[in-house]
Parts: C-alpha cells; structure tokens; sequence
C-alpha cells in the first residue's frame, strides 16, 4: 500500500462514528459529578478507540488493530475492578459517590465548589397496569415494605 | 427534498452547524438541577438541537454504496451514539448503565460491520456481561434511593460541552482531510515515492479484503498468539495483579474502616 491510497468511505465513516464516542465521553467524565459515571464515561471513550483501531485494521488490512483492541478490553477490565475498589473505598469514608465530596483534593488557589439548594423532584411515580381485585387480601408482607420504589 | 436542501449547503457550514448545535444541545441535555418544567423544557429543546447536529453528521457522512450496507451501518451506528449521549444525560446512574449497555450493542454492530467479527461478539460477553455487571453491582450497594443531589446537577456544563464539541469538530475537519488527496506541498516527493511503489507489498490482498476472509477467528488467533505473544503474557500478568491488588485494597480498607464504624455506631 502507498501512502497516497485514499480512505474507503466505510473507514471514514468508522473513525467519525469513534470520534463521536470518545467526543460525548469526554463530555461525560468532564460534567458528571456520580464517580461511577465518570468511570462509564471512560469505557466510552476506550469504546470510541476501539471503533478507530479497528478501522485502520480494516484500511490497512492488518490484524494490529483488532489485536490492540483486544488488549484493550483486558485494561478495560483491569481498570473497572480496581477503580471500583476505589469508588467502595470512597463511598464507605463519605456515604457518597460524589466527586465533590474530595475537593478538598484540589490546588489551594481554587473557589470550593458549593451546592445550591435544589428545587424538589416532580417526578410522577410510574403507573403500571393492574388486575382486578379477585379472591382475598392477603396480608401484608413486611419486606416488602423495604423494598425501594425506583432506584 | 431533505437531501437537496443539505446537498446545496457546503460542506464546511454543515460541520459548522453540526458542531455549534451539538454543543448546545448536549449543554441544554446534561442536568442542571433546574427542576419542574424548566428542566423539561431545556431538556426537549436539547433533544431537537441533537437531532439537527446527528442530520447534519449524517449529511456530512460519506455514501457507501450499496443501500444494504449504509442502512445497517446508520442503525448500528446511530443506537451507538445516541445511546452514549443518553449514557451522559442520565439523570439515574442505573439508566446511564442501562444505556451504555446499548451502546455497547450499538458499538459491537458497527464492529461486525467494520468487519471484526471476534471483536463485536467479545464487546458484548466482556463489556456487558461481565464489566457492567460489575458496575451495575457496585451502583445497587452504593446507591442511595432516589436521586442524590450531585446526580441531578454537572460540573460546568456549558464549558465540557463546547470542549467536546470542539475536539469532535477538530477531529471530523482531520478525517475529512483524510479522505482528499494529499495536497501538492505535502505529497512526498516523487523518488520517495517511486521506491516506496517499487518495495514488496506483504499484503498482497486488497486492503480490508484479507479481513474479511475464511476463518477470521482462527487466522487472528494465530496473529494474537504468534506475533503478538508476549503482549498476551503481559496482558495475563496484568489480570492476576489487577485481581491481587483490588483484594488487598478491599480487605485492607476493612480492617481499617472497623473502629471508626464503631465509633460511629457508638454515638448516637
């Protein structure tokens, strides 16, 4: 292959398709504030690089792409099972997964970031659909009353 | 009628605009603690400005020739970056998991269409089997119930946004300079040129072509484990002392975490 080949279109749309990926990752890692989206956030922006590599590996016609891409996914893995410890690690000493919560971290001639009062949640409890009454009420199960409403 | 209206503006206004308004609409899409109908209002605004900034993409997208092939790349490609967009805007970090479990599909689509085979069907037995599990895991034992308050609002919205879409925009100008010929000052210089014409192609197939062959799996295999053998050891290595080390993290931070919780527990 020489250098002046030009790209086939499905590479072209391939890279773009993997510059968007990691584009709204970085988005992501920069704007949230939950330690376990950030970290989301992260495995978007490798999944963004593995769509790049692999089309190289298809302009090229070369297996380094999918070989790299690989290697990735195990980093990926070793990368999620220890910054999860972290982020425990981290819930367990704040009872937050909130990257705020260690700004006492950051460079001595920075503003501490502080929390406005926040307007209450409008949400409407979801409705789903019901049976007719039939037969008898049972009685109340007690665990069930634990149990929360929605995540 | 669509088609001509995009065709009759230029290139460089469609990235423009695509730019500009997926800017604003991720701006107007993260979370922002407004709350009520502001919240909504913002957020389906948003959703309209990302819609116009994924056509302008699209128009700017390159036609691949047969009808079959560009539909299946625009579905697999649009579930993968319209469900990383909702990834990000999640107010729930349960739904952002969910999402990214979509874009992981999205992902392993275009992968398969790209012509890695092994690789989209290990994106989703690695990826959403195993590590979002894990994530979904860590996110139900330390989750609280209801949505915390730095889950409804985002650092500096309006300045991540136009980062991303800045380098997205530096990125889509580059692989759109890719796909023109070099440009006379910077093409090589003909001997260069000439020698690198005359030397031995080792791949002697088509480009992508030798990809897409009989036995994919089984020629990568042999690539993984002959040339590329020692980063598989590597790789191994890296696996046992990710797993040592996140143990030793985990049962050190007990022991430590048991007299302070006490303490705690102590005094009402």
């Amino acid at each position: 292959m020489t250098p002046t080949d030009t790209l086939s279109p499905l590479v072209l749309d391939g890279l773009v398709v993997g510059a968007m990926l990691f584009a709204i990752g970085l988005v992501g890692i920069l704007a949230r504030r939950n330690l376990i989206v950030m970290f989301l956030c992260a495995e978007l922006m490798l999944q963004g690089i593995s769509v790049s590599l692999v089309s190289w590996s298809r302009h090229h016609g070369d297996w380094g792409g999918h070989v790299l891409v690989i290697l990735v996914l195990t980093v990926a893995a070793c990368e999620a099972a220890v910054a999860l410890v972290f982020v425990l690690q981290a819930f367990s000493r704040t009872g937050r997964l909130d990257a705020a919560a260690w700004q006492s971290l950051r460079e001595s001639n920075l503003p501490r970031s502080i929390d406005h009062e926040l307007p209450a949640i409008d949400t409407v409890p979801p409705r789903f659909p019901t049976l007719t009454r039939a037969g008898i009420e049972p009685a109340a199960d007690e665990d069930r009353l634990l149990e929360r409403e929605h995540v | 009628m669509i088609a001509e209206l995009f065709q009759s503006i230029s290139p460089g206004t469609l990235l423009a605009t695509a730019v500009t308004t997926s800017a604003a609409g991720l701006w107007l899409l993260l979370p922002r603690g407004l709350g009520g109908g502001a919240e909504r209002a913002a957020r389906s605004l948003g959703g309209v400005l990302s819609l116009v900034a994924l056509g302008c993409f699209i128009a700017t997208g390159h036609r691949l020739g047969s009808v079959g092939e560009e539909a299946v790349f625009l579905i697999v490609s649009l579930l993968a970056v319209v469900s990383a967009a909702a990834t990000i805007v999640a107010r729930s970090p349960v739904y952002a998991a969910i999402w990214f479990a979509m874009t992981l599909a999205g992902v392993a689509g275009v992968l398969l269409v790209l012509g890695g085979q092994f690789l989209g069907v290990a994106t989703i037995v690695v990826y959403a089997g195993a590590i979002l599990v894990m994530f979904l895991f860590v996110l139900m034992l330390a989750q609280p119930a209801g949505l915390a308050p730095y889950d409804r609002v985002s650092n500096e919205p309006l300045l991540s946004a136009v980062a991303g879409a800045v380098l997205l925009g530096v990125l889509s100008l580059s692989i759109g300079r890719l796909s023109a010929p070099p440009a006379a000052c910077c093409a090589m210089p003909a001997s260069k040129a000439a020698l690198l014409a005359d030397a031995p192609s080792t791949d002697a197939a088509e480009p992508g072509v030798d990809l897409l062959a009989d036995n994919h799996v089984a020629r990568l295999g042999g690539e993984l484990f002959g040339r590329h053998l020692l980063a598989v050891e590597v790789a191994g290595v890296l696996l046992l002392v990710a797993l040592i080390g996140s143990i030793a993290i985990v049962s050190r931070g007990a022991t430590a975490d048991i007299e302070p919780a006490a303490a705690r527990r102590a005094v009402p």
